[in-house]
């Protein structure tokens, strides 16, 4: 009998994501734990029924790891379908972003092929800076995202399966994105999306909406359809995802050179008052000038700056890669990957 | 944003969460003298969600508490000694030493009530931002509760009736991980509470309760949205508390060193006085200050409650009823 690794796949799902203070000052709506676990459970399937034979899931204790649990003991109770072994990594959970860096480390010591990721912006951002060559399968449960596809999740998890059993190889449908960075003394972040400098002092609930707060914006790629922050960027200067340069936008309430109307987030437009929109180039260091406030990565304001401290801001092309699903699927399709004989079992002979 | 607050409201929102720290540390010591009659509920950890709430309301609103309802209390700006008196039964209690902690109560401040019935608080509101509402004020109301309450039939039909009536009422579910010794995660069945304002067609949202300006900046939304008729939200405020479910818990059901880490890294004075240090908007000079003054003020108010007569006999008789003048 021929002997094979086992097929590996993690997913990370934030049980934190689509909860934040935009449901009280926009019209985003409220992401239920219960359907992160229902896309999970999807994905689960999918990565069963195309091969992958252990998923790997981080704890938590918002009920996303329990709901998956007693989605799988039930399926494993009536089913005839194979799903992938289901296990959880063991750590202590501390209802932090930290949970995620420490299980997507914990998933790449395993050795999983491919990670799946349900969450927002902010989440993609988080396991983009510990998941190193590992491709993303990306989803969105956040609110106004604009990285992570909104789409349904079993095709996801189609994709992350022919993606992690190599049947379609990774050059021809990953991507390598571009990431930003910000560094203030030794802290250094990355941003997927945006990079925006506001004047308000404090991290607090995290969310920018307010125009009069922010001095700049910083933006990998920045698309015309997009809400959020980029999207001032993507109504002045679109910026696509695969060209070098980003985008840097200045905004200036007392001297702007035009007046702007953006959707910040989910029913809630505001005038921009737009000083300047610039390419920006990689590689080039933006020293930030404003003399205190707080930096805002991928639309959450994650670092605060004082008086004497001034963070530093550059572009480049060392972001996650991400898996095209679309393409996957294409090329799936093209190959004659997804055909089956009549009667055959997915499970037993997935290839 | 809600967040620029002035030097005298950082200040003063420091002095809030300071008095209600000594305040709850140095009762968790006295009660341990076995001089206070009756249970004590400690609110020291969560000071950050009573202060960030409360600042936004003025003595009009309306607010009911729980059993864990000091903070509450202080941050409504109740009389720190005759709370104190209140807890040791006395006579100059703030209830005439009838409540104790769990009964302690402030009307002409709006302060509706700590509350002995889990829940008990959601009807009350209801109540209160009604009388708003048809009295056309752009006054609010306010509940708090924890995460057993959020279980309860009260605090859902209360979510629903303040849906339907679009109430000026704002539920702030505390959410310390534990109702009495069982743990949240395995007893709130949508993982957060927030996720169920859906359910009740209001906004929810969920805030870091060590981190006061997170509280107050999402409090200072929902109230505002309230006064202007947006009707009811549902915020749900992660915290911690540092104490047992009530004094002499052993909290068995708890990791070890689990509240020790949560206040090495956590501790939302700590971390209210690195921010605004680091800001330069108030000196470690200026909060010392102001930790000085709430600890003479704490044992002056010890001093007065032990000091101060207990109810008589014939003091059986009063307050039974409510005259409706």
């Amino acid at each position: 009998m021929e002997h094979r690794d086992k097929i590996l796949v993690g997913i990370v799902t934030n049980p934190a994501s689509g909860r934040d203070i935009r449901r009280l000052v926009s019209c985003a709506s409220l992401f239920p734990t219960s359907e992160k676990v229902s896309m999970a459970t999807r994905v689960i399937a999918a990565l069963g029924a195309f091969g992958v034979d252990e998923v790997f899931l981080m704890p938590d204790h918002s009920g996303i790891a329990g709901g998956v649990l007693r989605a799988v003991r039930s399926h494993a109770a009536r089913a005839t379908d194979r799903w992938p072994e289901v296990r959880f990594i063991f750590q202590e959970v501390e209802q932090t972003a930290n949970d995620t860096r420490r299980a997507v480390r914990a998933m790449l010591a395993k050795g999983v092929r491919t990670i799946v990721v349900l969450g927002g912006d902010g989440t993609h951002r988080v396991v983009a800076s510990e998941c190193g060559s590992i491709p993303l399968v990306t989803l969105s449960t956040g609110t106004n995202n604009v990285f992570p596809d909104l789409r349904e999740a079993t095709v996801a998890g189609m994709a992350a399966a022919l993606c992690a059993t190599g049947r379609i190889d990774h050059k021809s449908i990953c991507r390598r994105n571009k990431r930003l960075n910000v560094c203030l003394g030794d802290r250094c972040e990355i941003a997927l999306v945006d990079v925006a400098i506001s004047r308000s002092r404090y991290v607090g609930s995290r969310a920018v909406w307010e125009p009069d707060d922010l001095s700049e914006i910083f933006v990998t790629f920045a698309e015309p359809d997009a809400v959020g922050l980029s999207s001032i960027a993507g109504l002045m200067r679109p910026t696509g995802r695969d060209v070098a340069e980003g985008c840097h936008v200045r905004l200036d309430s007392q001297s702007p050179e035009q007046w702007l109307c953006a959707p910040i987030g989910p029913g809630l437009i505001c005038v921009w008052p737009v000083r300047e929109v610039v390419a920006l180039p990689p590689g080039v260091i933006t020293k930030i000038g404003l003399k205190r406030g707080t930096v805002a990565l991928d639309g959450e304001r994650e670092i605060e700056f004082g008086p004497d401290e001034f963070p530093l801001v550059w572009l480049d092309r060392e972001g996650p890669l991400t898996v095209d699903v679309r393409r996957t699927l294409d090329l799936a399709a093209g190959e004659g990957l997804l055909r089956k004989r009549a009667n055959t079992s997915l499970a037993k002979n997935p290839s | 944003m809600t967040t620029e607050l002035n030097k005298q409201s950082l200040q003063n929102a420091y002095l809030i969460m300071r008095r209600i720290r000594e305040f709850e540390e140095r009762l968790h010591v006295e009660f341990a003298t076995g001089e206070i009659p009756g249970f004590v509920h400690l609110y020291a950890g969560e000071e950050a969600s009573a202060t960030g709430v409360i600042m936004h309301l003025r003595s009009e609103d309306y607010l009911a508490s729980t059993h864990r309802g000091h903070g509450h209390c202080i941050a409504k700006g109740l009389d720190v000694r005759t709370m104190m008196a209140e807890i040791y039964g006395k006579k100059p209690g703030i209830c005439g030493g009838k409540g104790g902690s769990m009964h302690v109560a402030d009307l002409h401040l709006g302060m509706l009530g700590a509350n002995g019935i889990v829940g008990g608080g959601g009807p009350l509101i209801c109540g209160a931002a009604l009388a708003a509402k048809v009295k056309r004020t752009d006054n609010v109301a306010v509940c708090f509760f924890g995460d057993g309450a959020s279980n309860q039939g009260t605090i859902l039909e209360s979510l629903n009736l303040a849906s339907v009536w679009r109430l000026p009422a704002i539920f702030v579910a505390e959410n310390n991980g534990y109702a009495e010794a069982t743990a949240a995660r395995w007893s709130v069945a949508t993982g957060n509470i927030a996720d169920r304002a859906a359910a009740f067609d209001m906004p929810g949202a969920i805030v870091d309760g060590h981190d006061f300006f997170a509280v107050y900046e999402a409090a200072g939304e929902a109230i505002d949205r309230a006064r202007a008729g947006g009707g009811p939200s549902l915020i749900e405020v992660k915290v911690n508390r540092y104490f047992g479910h009530f004094e002499g818990d052993q909290q068995t059901y708890r990791g070890v060193d689990e509240v020790k880490k949560i206040r090495e890294t956590k501790d939302c004075l700590m971390l209210f006085r690195q921010r605004v240090t680091k800001q330069g908007l108030l000196t470690g000079e200026e909060l010392d200050l102001i930790d000085d003054q709430v600890r003479a003020e704490i044992e002056e108010a010890v001093a007065f409650a032990k000091a101060a007569p207990k109810p008589q006999a014939s003091d059986l008789l009063t307050d039974v009823y409510v005259a409706y003048a």
